[in-house]
C-alpha cells in the first residue's frame, strides 16, 4: 500500500507542474470566451428585445445554428472551413479559432438568458419610466437593464460552467489546454492512463465546483423569478 | 451549375449521403438508448438524492457533483480506459459510449425530475395513502406520472444536450454522425463539404427536436394548465 501511495505520488510529482500549465490555459482560454460571449450576448440578448422583425429573426437564425449543432461541429467548421474560403482574415491559428468559436458559443447562451430576463422584469417598469418623462433608451438601461441583470446570475453561472467544460472539446484541434496536456502526459507514462484521467478530472472539478455552488448559491438567493 | 459546384460540392456529398444516414440513424439510436437509460436510472438517483438517510442521499449528491463538475471527454476517456480494466473486454466501442454517456446524462435527468416530483403537492401523497396504497405505488402510480409530465420540456431540452452530445463519442471512434463526417473528410479532405453536411444534419436533427417538444408542450399544457 505504502509502495503504491510512492509510486503515485512520484507520477503525482512529476506531472503536476504539466498539468498545471495546462489548467492556466484552460483558465485563460475560458475567461477570455466568458468575458467576450458575456458581451456579445448581452448586446443580442437586449437587441432582440426590441421590436425588430429583421434584427428577431436573424438573433433567432444565430440562436438555433448554435444550439443546434454540438460543439464539436462549429470548432471544425471555425478551424476547417472557413480557412478554406480564401478569406486572409478568417485563416485562424488554431489558437483564435478556440477562442472566437467559444465566444460564439457562449454569446449564443447568454442571449437567451439575458433576453428571458429582460422579459422577466414587469411591464410596469418600463411604463412608469416611459411616463416620467425618459426615452426608450433610457428606460432600457437606466431601469429594466438594472433589474434583469440580477436575475441573469444564476443561469449564466451555469453557462460558465459549461463553456469550462467545453475547453476540454479544444485538445482535438492542439490546443495544450489541460485535456491535451494529460493525454501528452499519457503517452509518457501509458501505465498510468486511469490515474492520470483521474488527475485530470480532479483539476477540472476544482475549477468548475466552486462555480457551480455559486450558481446554487446565487439561485437560493435571487430565487427562480420567471426564469 | 458550375458556379454552385465551386461553392458546395454535391455531387460528393451525394456520393456519401449512405454514410450520412448511416450516421444518423446511429446517432439517433445511441441517443434513444441512453435517454430510456437515463430517464430510469435517473428516477432512482433523484430518489436517492431524496433519501433521508444521509449516506444514500450524500453518495448520489457526489455522484451528481463529480459529472457536472467535470467535461463529458474526460468521462468517456475514464469509461473507456477504466471498463476493460474494470470488467474486461466485454463491451464494443458503441456500448462503451452507450455507458459512458448514460454515466453523463442520469444526473441531469436525476435533478430534473426531483424539481418535478417536489413542485407536486403533499396532498397528492396523503391522498394516496388515505386509499391505502404503500409508498411505491405512491410515487409510481401518483406522483411520478404527474412530475415527469411537469418537467417535459427540461427533459426535451436535456435530450437535445444528450443528440448533441453523441458528437463526442466519435473521438473513441463510435461511428456516428460526427464520424461519418470525419470519415468523408479523411476520404476526400474536403473539409467544407464535410462538416456543413455534419452540422446540416445537426440542424435538421435540432428542429424536428424542437418540433416534437412544441407539440408534446401544446399536449400537456392543456392537462397541466391551472
Amino acid at each position: 500500500m505504502m509502495q503504491w501511495l510512492q509510486l503515485k505520488w512520484q507520477v503525482v510529482d512529476s506531472l503536476l507542474p504539466f498539468l498545471l500549465t495546462g489548467l492556466q490555459s484552460t483558465f485563460e482560454i475560458s475567461i477570455i470566451a466568458i468575458i467576450c460571449g458575456s458581451l456579445l450576448g448581452a448586446v443580442l440578448g437586449i437587441l432582440k428585445t426590441l421590436d425588430s422583425t429583421i434584427l428577431r429573426i436573424f438573433i433567432n437564425t444565430y440562436l438555433h445554428v448554435f444550439r443546434g449543432t454540438p460543439y464539436l461541429v462549429q470548432l471544425y467548421l471555425i478551424y476547417f472551413v472557413l480557412p478554406s474560403l480564401g478569406i486572409a482574415a478568417l485563416e485562424f491559428d488554431s489558437f483564435s479559432a478556440a477562442v472566437i468559436s467559444l465566444s460564439l458559443y457562449t454569446a449564443s447562451y447568454v442571449t437567451a438568458i439575458v433576453a428571458s430576463a429582460v422579459h422577466a422584469v414587469p411591464p410596469g417598469q418600463e411604463e412608469a419610466a416611459r411616463s416620467c418623462g425618459m426615452s426608450k433608451a433610457q428606460a432600457l438601461f437606466y431601469v429594466v437593464v438594472p433589474q434583469a441583470l440580477k436575475l441573469t446570475i444564476p443561469p449564466m453561472a451555469s453557462v460558465y460552467v459549461i463553456v469550462i467544460k467545453s475547453t476540454a472539446v479544444l485538445s482535438v484541434i492542439g490546443i495544450s489546454e489541460l485535456t491535451r496536456q494529460g493525454e501528452t502526459s499519457i503517452l509518457r507514462m501509458p501505465g498510468d492512463t486511469m490515474f492520470i484521467y483521474g488527475l485530470i478530472a480532479a483539476l477540472y472539478f476544482a475549477y468548475c465546483y466552486p462555480v457551480l455552488r455559486f450558481a446554487s448559491w446565487a439561485e437560493s438567493k435571487v430565487g427562480d423569478k420567471a426564469l | 451549375m458550375s458556379w454552385l459546384l465551386d461553392i458546395f460540392n454535391f455531387r460528393i456529398v451525394g456520393q456519401y449521403a449512405d454514410v450520412f444516414l448511416d450516421g444518423i440513424i446511429a446517432t439517433l439510436w445511441i441517443s434513444l438508448v441512453c435517454l430510456v437509460l437515463s430517464l430510469f436510472f435517473g428516477v432512482f438517483v433523484a430518489l436517492m438524492r431524496m433519501s433521508p438517510i444521509a449516506v444514500v442521499w450524500r453518495i448520489a449528491a457526489a455522484y451528481i457533483q463529480f459529472i457536472r463538475a467535470t467535461p463529458l471527454l474526460i468521462q468517456i476517456y475514464l469509461i473507456y480506459y477504466g471498463l476493460p480494466g474494470l470488467i474486461g473486454n466485454f463491451f464494443n466501442e458503441t456500448e462503451t459510449g452507450i455507458i459512458a454517456l448514460t454515466i453523463h446524462t442520469t444526473p441531469y435527468m436525476a435533478e430534473i425530475i426531483r424539481t418535478g416530483i417536489l413542485s407536486i403537492s403533499h396532498k397528492q401523497t396523503e391522498g394516496a395513502m388515505a386509499v391505502g396504497m404503500s409508498k411505491i405505488q405512491t410515487m409510481y402510480y401518483v406522483i411520478l406520472p404527474q412530475a415527469i409530465a411537469k418537467v417535459i420540456s427540461p427533459l426535451l431540452g436535456q435530450t437535445v444536450v444528450l443528440l448533441k452530445d453523441t458528437s463526442l463519442l466519435s473521438i473513441i471512434a463510435v461511428f456516428e454522425l460526427m464520424g461519418a463526417g470525419l470519415l468523408m473528410f479523411s476520404e476526400t479532405v474536403i473539409a467544407t463539404e464535410s462538416y456543413i453536411t455534419t452540422a446540416f444534419c445537426y440542424l435538421t436533427i435540432y428542429l424536428m427536436m424542437l418540433i416534437i417538444s412544441g407539440y408534446v408542450q401544446r399536449k400537456l399544457g392543456g392537462a397541466n394548465a391551472h
